[in-house]
């Protein structure tokens, strides 16, 4: 089998010397310039408007918006854009220095370009907003013990729910794209970086920086609107509502940013010889969901924007005294609402369909239904929005047509589950932490796809449109089929980020609490949802105080379950067992590189040769040609054939080595 | 690791007829199992309707679980059986056998699943017309319902502008309900009755039903609209002909 190879140029071992300003800034700089910009912000802003009509949401507006251009400032964001101002280009030592060359543990505190860095950084993101959104579900839950709690008051509890969602729908959005899209996918395809290792740390930072923006909404009143930020309720919210919109600009702006960069990156970097239907599901998997946000987030922004001008300038977009519109609202929140929840979805999934053959050692079954589907869910996505509005009675002459492209949504989504049997089918399953996640997803997503479906039936939908049903059923898709994929994200590619196995014991037990919690919990929230126990009450009839007895418990158990993985986590991360540089026997590129993986991933650039699911099939055999070592074995990483040895040009790219 | 063999092992077998056999014992065991839940669960759940509309409701609760059964069934029966016949103990030591796709299976899957969603779609556009004719009714009363935080005002326009904060409807008799808010978007619920429809600020929208159980029912908001969401409930008392006239009455309307 013929590949190519050139030699990697010489990275001299030394540290680099270029860097300029940047080696003195960090996240510490960045928090020092975002309170001073923000605390000067506030100042000017409170000299300006004391004593007008909006004046506290115009203090708040300007104060974040500084403290996010401040942060920004203070990590080095802007250094690049400032340089070529000046007329000044970054030297190789300045792009070595920026990829965190040599810089130890010092470069995760950076405004580091390397794509793994980004990786794990989005990996510890993601981390500590599910710690806040799940303590959070955690005080709802407990407040919901008993019809009367009286555990929370109604405003906090209000806040306590707006947080809740809207940290976890952002954790979810990043969950996958952010950790294993940015570490994983490019050297999946083969690349030594992303297209734009400078978007890349910017949509990281810009994520960073948002959160003490969301995260001050607490202080600021709370988001009394649920994370929807339904207006007009929206338009007489506490400023916390400000935060709300600013996090979401800024949200939407990193999103956007990452988004193209994904996509860039797959469509121009991916490796000699890997053509399309030599490319990982998981590849399709990313650039679906960062492309389903592209259209879907400004969305979202513009939404805000008008909120803002409502708030802080009298406006009235969405204030029916004056000539505004609520379903304008809730046409641009929907409109980016339903599409984001495949954003959510589709890379979980497309990760577990990169797992499933890995543990059954068979070919992904029909990979072009897996394409198809995909593309069909994308497209249908789009199209769906207004079954969120059937009971809103903004065009219920619409609600047919919306039935229709709904219920036609779940035919792609079908296809994917019977990708995943089909690669089981007669597999050799290997039940390792990933696959029970997949397992996991077949049990959970069925159920919600399924109580999905009930809902897309406008009549039914009447019925059940904001009751505990629609709660129990989006958790069971979100969390149930898209968390637990994410689950199994890092339990698979956990050895590859860090080097070392995941405790394999303690991922066990995280694992059978989260899923037993979890079914425990939802099964009695639908079980109260169709009994008409609304959603987002603070207190409730005593004819559901059963069912939420038992969800409160099971949320219990999903607690204890995230604490248990959290701890293999961080204990396995820190001292656990070396990893080989393929512990799962895999054939995808990723598990070629050695372990701690070199700064630019490839020291010769690999050629593809066939697709990586090449499980049971000879080489000389009918299917696609991968080159295997005369003894059958898949493990070693030289073997694995997608690496070659000789001379081609070189399919080299990278920023750092421009 | 392994030597070279063939890609069909004797292990797991050439065998596809008897795990195909095996599958559908367990598929049909769970199909029988989720059909008889469907059939007992979902609308216990709901609760007896009190009106057509419910009723029509929880036939679709009904009848969409028991289609979905043999689907969720089959699913299951796959991943249940490949635990139980496929798993390998540790990491498994040869690969299995290089099925890359299945045209006819993915082509079937595919079509069924779209005659199914067309089913349930026709289903769906079925009940819609039907639950939609109370609005068409001849003669229907007419129900101004008006959300405010954090409670719903009543009140009857062609009965001498009665105005309650409980609503009262006859037995029998179609109602349709114009729903508006003065302030942020509610959504008006009558639990039993299946019905709801959102309450926004400057404009009007209908909802329509024909009670056909006397009792009290619950009304509540289902649109989170501020601090006292939860407690913005009341109650819908379905009575009779007559009783609802001396109501009217009582309170200086007419019938």
């Amino acid at each position: 089998m013929s590949t190519a190879v050139l030699d990697h140029p010489p990275i001299d071992e030394q540290a680099p010397t270029g860097g300029g300003v940047m080696r003195r800034l960090n996240v510490v700089t960045a928090l020092v310039a975002g309170v001073v910009l923000g605390f000067i912000g506030w100042f000017v802003a409170h000299l300006l408007w004391q004593d007008g009509d909006h004046g506290s949401d115009q203090v708040v507006l300007v104060t974040l918006t500084c403290w996010a251009i401040g942060f920004m400032l203070g990590i080095g964001a802007f250094n690049g854009p400032l340089g070529w101002l000046r007329g000044r280009d970054l030297t190789h030592q300045d792009e070595l220095f920026l990829a965190g060359k040599n810089q130890g543990v010092s470069r995760y505190f950076r405004f580091t370009t390397d794509h793994k860095v980004v990786g794990i950084q989005y990996l510890v993101v993601t981390m500590v907003l599910f710690a806040f959104g799940g303590t959070l579900a955690m005080l709802i839950r407990t407040n919901l013990i008993s019809p009367n709690s009286h555990f929370l008051n109604p405003q906090t509890y209000n806040a306590v729910v707006g947080l809740h969602g809207l940290i976890m729908i952002i954790a979810t959005i990043i969950m996958v794209t952010g950790p294993f899209g940015n570490f994983i996918m490019p050297i999946m395809i083969g690349a030594r970086d992303m297209a734009f290792p400078r978007l890349n740390a910017l949509s990281l930072w810009l994520i960073v920086a948002a959160i003490p923006v969301l995260l001050s909404a607490a202080f600021l009143g709370g988001i009394p609107t649920g994370w929807v930020g339904a207006a007009p309720l929206a338009d007489q919210a506490p400023p916390g509502m400000d935060a709300y919109s600013m996090f979401i600009i800024i949200f939407a702006v990193s999103s956007a940013v990452a988004g193209a960069n994904i996509t860039t990156t797959v469509l121009t970097m991916r490796a000699r010889g890997m053509s399309w239907n030599r490319t990982p599901i998981f590849v399709y998997g990313t650039v679906a969901s960062v492309g389903l946000a592209i259209p879907a987030f400004p969305l979202f922004m513009a939404s805000q924007v008008l909120l803002q001008v409502d708030r802080t300038q009298g406006g009235q977009f969405y204030v029916a005294s004056g000539g505004g519109n609520p379903w304008l609202y809730a046409n641009l929140f929907w409109l980016m609402g339903h599409p984001e929840v495949y954003v959510i979805l589709i890379p979980a999934i497309a990760a577990l369909m990169e797992i499933t053959p890995v543990f059954s050692r068979k070919p992904l079954f029909s990979f072009n239904a897996a394409v198809i589907s995909i593309a069909g869910i994308v497209g249908l996505s789009v199209m769906v929005w207004a079954h969120h509005m059937y009971a809103s009675g903004w065009a219920p002459d619409l609600n047919g047509p919306f039935m229709l492209t709904t219920e036609m949504i779940s035919v792609p989504t079908g296809l994917l589950f019977l990708v995943i049997l089909g690669t089981m089918w007669r597999g050799r399953v290997w039940t390792a932490l990933p696959m029970m996640a997949t397992y996991a997803m077949l049990w959970n997503f069925i159920i919600g796809g399924i109580t999905g479906i009930y809902l897309s039936d406008v009549p039914a939908d009447y019925a059940l449109h904001g009751s505990m049903f629609v709660t129990a059923h989006f958790h069971y898709t979100l969390m149930g089929a898209g968390l637990t994929g994410a689950i199994g994200a890092l339990a698979y590619w956990f050895p590859k980020m860090t080097g070392r196995m995941l405790n394999a014991r303690a991922g066990y037990i995280s694992f059978w609490f989260v899923q037993i919690g979890f079914n425990i919990t939802f099964m009695g929230m639908f079980a109260v949802g169709l009994a008409g126990q609304p959603r987002r009450v603070v207190t409730y009839a005593h004819l559901f105080a059963v069912g939420n007895f038992v969800s409160t418990i099971g949320a219990y158990l999903i607690g204890i379950g995230m604490l248990i993985l959290l701890w293999a986590v961080v204990s396995s991360w820190r001292h656990g067992e070396r990893a080989p540089a393929n512990p799962w026997g895999a054939k995808t590129l990723e598990w070629t590189v050695p372990n701690p993986i070199p700064m630019e991933n490839f020291t010769v650039l690999p050629i593809v040769t066939s697709d990586p699911y090449g499980y049971g099939e000879e080489a000389d055999s009918t299917g696609p040609e991968f080159d295997r070592a005369a003894d059958g074995s898949v493990r070693e990483p030289a073997q694995v054939g997608a690496i070659g040895d000789s001379g081609h040009a070189p399919v080299v790219d990278s920023e750092v080595e421009r | 690791m392994v030597s070279p063999e063939p890609a069909v092992d004797t292990v797991i077998g050439p065998k596809p007829r008897v795990e195909i056999r095996h599958v559908f014992w367990i598929w049909l065991a769970l199909t029988v199992l989720l059909v008889l839940f469907s059939l007992w669960v979902p609308a216990r759940l709901m609760g007896p309707p009190a009106s057509p509309t419910m009723h029509a409701v929880e036939s679709t609760m009904t009848v969409f679980s028991v289609a979905a059964s043999p689907v969720a069934a089959i699913v299951w029966a796959i991943a249940i059986y490949s635990l139980l016949r496929w798993r390998s103990k540790g990491e498994p030591d040869r690969d299995g056998p290089p099925l890359r796709g299945n045209g006819p299976v993915t082509a079937t899957w595919a079509l069924l699943s779209t005659a199914l969603c067309l089913v349930l779609l026709v289903w769906g556009l079925a009940e819609m017309t039907s639950v939609t004719s109370a609005a068409e009714a001849s003669n229907p009363l007419v129900v101004n319902v008006t959300g405010q935080q954090w409670t719903w005002t009543f009140d009857y326009p062609g009965q001498g502008n009665v105005e309650s904060d409980q609503l009262y409807l006859p037995l029998n008799r179609p109602v349709v309900f114009h729903v508006t808010s003065k302030d942020v978007i509610h959504s008006f619920w009558v639990v039993q009755m299946g019905i709801k429809v959102d309450a926004n600020p400057g404009q009007t929208t209908k909802t329509s039903v024909t009670p056909d159980k006397l009792g009290t029912f619950d009304v509540r908001c289902a649109e989170l609209c501020g601090l006292r969401h939860a407690d913005m409930e009341t109650s819908a008392h379905v009575v009779s002909t007559a009783d609802f006239s001396s109501w009217l009455t009582q309170n200086g309307g007419h019938s």
